[in-house]
């Protein structure tokens, strides 16, 4: 069933470096999918092997051992052209041409297609406009590169893999540079792609969150684990758990959110409703106490009066009130 | 309606190109002829007229014929040559301040040339060379410019820096100059004074069959950088970028390596080391036709590098003057200001090119 429209997969697939006799795996054998159509993230700490996986499968990186299928056929028996048309690939590596312009760059993507010389055919010119209104760049055709934002040459660079019509797409970290704003816009660009257009998007990202609310599918590599799965599976098998396990960082399993791990020092009880309670408790956490249904030594009893808020804390037949989360989050933590 | 006025607008720009061809060819044109009239013996443009119609008398007929004809033939192939080597290795090396004397490949043509010049010649006569030795001369230049292009190609394989590329190039140019410098130290007398007159370059002194494999070679490195157009341009994205759209990186490398080594190559030993031609005409093109196409810059270098080589060419002749100065000297003197100005320009090289 799976096999029907599965468009790249790898079984037991070694990644890492060789030069000559001397190699070095970096991973465990690796097994996954992508489905055509799939928006798929990939997650783990820097330097486990994202981008040495992301290379291997685009073909720029010989794997060490097993097997990659592209189209069901063996990648390594496609050749440099035959691969460029059918994955287009976006590296974390910035390109710095001058006097090149959005139009040059997007023009280059047609490269797999053209004649010794590169002459762009009508068709070219037709993809290659498309492809720059596709990505919102058409403001930009006539810019040159280097006077581009991070965010709007990432743009540009999607234009040209675009161009380069390709089902998959492997992007290592498009986001990385980017503020929160063209962070969003590539995202939501790369959700279009696979969902519009049927594109099978395969990118690395550290931003878990934006990977578990947009992408199909997660492939989370751990230095001696590979996890393959909806975000949601994951979650529910304890997979992020243990991308964590050894740092500060504590993965919440009920709200999908990550937050510090910190010495409770404390627990206190929260009397009141709606989002002054959740907003207040999430302050209680931060200060390092922990938050408890059952009596415990400090109570605080959060409500709005005459248009202020207001909370009241009790603590060892003291009582006081602050009227802003900050004033009782310093109070906490010099009662700790 | 966007599509319509955005096809006008190109339409515009090449028009715009082409008329900045169009005046670069006359310009080149003007000042190959200007090159044939001036020179270091004062010749009347009436008389170069007459000797161009062989009418006049003998003497003027040679200077014309065999001299400046041949010279200013072989400034235009030298500036050429040179320009399009530099605006190869800029894109390959993806480094603004590559030119073929800065990273050390005029350096390991020179050491082909000391070799046949100072080691084996010292078993046969000069003349003896010039027969046979043509081709020898242009090979073993092309292999000393081979062999440092593939070392600077490793070394920039391990190191992305551009700083620490150039420097490397410099210390193997010095590393090759201690070689050249200890061949000339077991070197007799004439050897040594035809290697430094060698070293200051010089267009004049090329006799015809020397002209003729200049000019095969260097026509076949033209070839070869046409055929390379679309590979440069790929290559502008970088290595893995060019791989990722679909380029053999390997074979283009020696594709252009090659042409680079015979362009570079073969201008040396002939001509001597000229420097600094061969990294400032790609920045003029660049900045002059504002292109990074390599379709556009390849013409562009050749036009252009062949007329800054023919401005060379007259100002060392000093025209009016009985002297005449090494046009290496003058290459840089009109190159290094080009470079300051990218240098200042860019304030960080090692940003775009």
């Amino acid at each position: 069933m799976q096999h029907k429209s599965e468009i790249l997969s790898f079984e037991s697939l070694l990644i890492g470096f060789s030069s000559g006799r001397w190699k070095k795996v970096i991973l465990p054998p690796l097994n996954g999918h992508a489905i055509k159509g799939e928006l798929i993230a990939v997650v783990g700490q820097n330097g486990v092997g994202k981008s040495t996986l992301l290379r291997t499968i685009s073909g720029l990186q010989k794997p060490i051992g097993g097997k990659i299928l592209l189209n069901s056929k063996i990648l390594s028996g496609y050749s440099r052209n035959e691969l460029a048309q059918n994955i287009g690939y976006i590296s974390t590596e910035q390109v710095k041409v001058s006097n090149m312009t959005v139009n040059d760059l997007v023009s280059l993507g047609r490269f797999p297609h053209t004649n010794w010389i590169g002459k762009l055919t009508p068709e070219d010119i037709a993809i290659i406009t498309d492809s720059i209104k596709k990505a919102g760049m058409t403001d930009f055709v006539s810019r040159n590169i280097s006077e581009l934002s991070d965010g709007e040459r990432q743009r540009a660079m999607v234009a040209r893999v675009l161009a380069q019509d390709t089902d998959l797409l492997i992007m290592d970290e498009p986001t990385a540079f980017l503020d929160i704003k063209s962070k969003y816009e590539i995202i939501h660009l790369l959700h279009e792609l696979s969902r519009e257009r049927g594109k099978t998007v395969i990118f690395s990202t550290h931003d878990l969150n934006v990977a578990m609310s947009e992408s199909d599918k997660i492939w989370l590599i751990l230095e001696n684990l590979f996890f393959e799965g909806a975000p949601e599976d994951l979650i529910l098998e304890g997979a992020f758990d243990k991308l964590f396990s050894n740092s500060l960082v504590k993965f919440n399993n009920k709200d999908g959110n990550f937050t510090f791990r910190t010495l409770i020092s404390g627990k206190v009880k929260v009397n009141g409703q709606g989002n002054m309670r959740i907003w207040t408790e999430k302050a209680i956490n931060r200060a390092g106490f922990s938050v408890s249904g059952q009596y415990s030594d400090i109570e605080i009893d959060v409500f709005s009066y005459a248009g202020k808020n207001i909370w009241k804390v009790t603590a060892r037949n003291t009582s006081k009130e602050f009227y802003k989360l900050y004033d009782l989050v310093n109070w906490l933590v010099s009662s700790r | 309606m966007i599509e319509e006025t955005e096809i006008i607008g190109k339409g515009l720009t090449d028009n715009h190109k082409l008329l900045k061809f169009g005046g670069l060819f006359i310009l080149v044109a003007i000042l190959f002829i200007l090159d044939i009239f001036l020179g270091s013996v004062n010749i009347k443009p009436a008389e170069v007229i007459h000797a161009l119609l062989n009418s006049a008398d003998k003497g003027l007929e040679l200077i014309v014929y065999k001299f400046r004809i041949p010279k200013a033939i072989t400034a235009l192939v030298v500036g050429i040559a040179l320009s399009l080597s530099g605006l190869q290795m800029q894109t390959i090396f993806r480094n603004p301040m590559a030119g073929p004397d800065v990273l050390g490949i005029s350096s390991g043509a020179s050491l082909g040339v000391a070799f046949v010049i100072l080691g084996f010649s010292s078993h046969m006569s000069l003349s003896g060379i010039q027969g046979f030795g043509n081709w020898a001369l242009v090979a073993a230049s092309w292999a000393g410019a081979g062999i440092i292009m593939v070392l600077i190609m490793i070394i920039s394989m391990r190191v992305n820096d551009i700083m620490t590329v150039l420097i490397l190039g410099i210390m193997l140019s010095s590393g090759i100059s201690a070689i050249v410098s200890i061949l000339q130290y077991f070197s007799n007398e004439t050897m040594l004074k035809a290697y430094v007159i060698w070293t200051m370059g010089s267009l004049g002194n090329l006799t015809s069959q020397q002209l003729e494999v200049l000019m095969i070679s260097v026509f076949a490195g033209i070839i070869l950088t046409f055929f390379s157009v679309k590979m440069l341009n790929a290559l502008l994205l970088g290595e893995n970028y060019a791989a990722s759209i679909g380029l053999n990186v390997r074979f283009a490398r020696f594709v252009i390596f090659s042409g680079t080594s015979i362009l570079a190559g073969s201008v040396t030993a002939f001509c001597g080391p000229i420097g600094f031609l061969g990294i400032a005409v790609p920045h003029l093109a660049r900045i002059y036709f504002r292109s990074s196409d390599h379709r556009i810059l390849i013409p562009a270098v050749m036009f252009i590098g062949g007329g800054l080589m023919l401005i060379s060419d007259i100002i060392s002749q000093l025209p009016g003057s009985d002297n005449v100065l090494p046009v290496n000297s003058v290459t840089s003197l009109v190159g290094i200001p080009v470079v300051i100005w990218i240098i200042l320009r860019n304030r960080k090289i090692s940003g775009y090119f």
